[in-house]
């Protein structure tokens, strides 16, 4: 699954590290994201997007 | 953090009783040769290997970040999985070469020992390359 993660993270200035601790994850799990290696649980995804003030579709493209 | 506190104390004690029990074998006349060298070695390095890692561990859980997630518990499902097909087939290649071993005690040490290492290099590769796609 495409997503848009890494754009939306810099784009608001915010590293990985950040990232992974706002959504209480690893930082190696925001990694895996990015690159689109591991699709997400439900829960996460939900967090993501709250975190980007954002939904979850737009965030996440099938 | 507490997972991570509650493990960095178990592991701890076990690394030093390892130290201590490989230098009162040392002290009490049983010096290892050969084999015994690999094998004292690869205890003393899982012993360093796991206490290495759960200090990062509870560095990580005192800067605030999470010690697991869903990704390490996938990956440990996955490696987990991975590493019991590959022993099976350690223990296979190990009884159908068995007039290759001298004797019993080898034969279930280094089985034991090929699993443990084949377990923690499937842990290792799993969590540098995984891919679900």
């Amino acid at each position: 699954m495409k997503n848009r993660i890494r754009e939306l993270r810099t784009s608001r200035g915010m590293t990985q590290a950040e990232l992974a601790k706002m959504v209480g994850v690893r930082r190696e799990t925001i990694v895996f994201l990015e690159k689109g290696k591991y699709n997400p649980s439900l829960l996460l995804a939900h967090k993501i997007a709250k975190t980007f003030h954002l939904t979850i579709e737009e965030v996440f493209l099938l | 953090m507490s997972q991570s506190k509650s493990t960095i104390v178990p592991v701890s004690v076990l690394f030093v009783l390892s130290i201590w029990g490989c230098a009162a074998l040392y002290h009490g006349g049983y010096i290892p040769e050969g084999k015994g060298i690999f094998i004292f070695a690869m205890i003393i390095v899982a012993g360093v290997f796991a206490f290495v890692r759960h200090v990062w561990r509870y560095k990580d859980a005192r800067e605030g970040f999470a010690v697991e997630d869903e990704l390490s518990t996938q990956i440990r499902y996955k490696a987990g999985y991975y590493s019991f097909i590959t022993s099976l087939y350690i223990w296979a290649a190990i009884f159908a070469f068995h007039q290759l071993i001298p004797d019993v005690k080898t034969m279930l040490g280094g089985g034991i020992l090929l699993s443990a290492i084949a377990s923690i290099g499937i842990k290792a590769y799993l969590t540098r390359s995984y891919d679900e796609e």
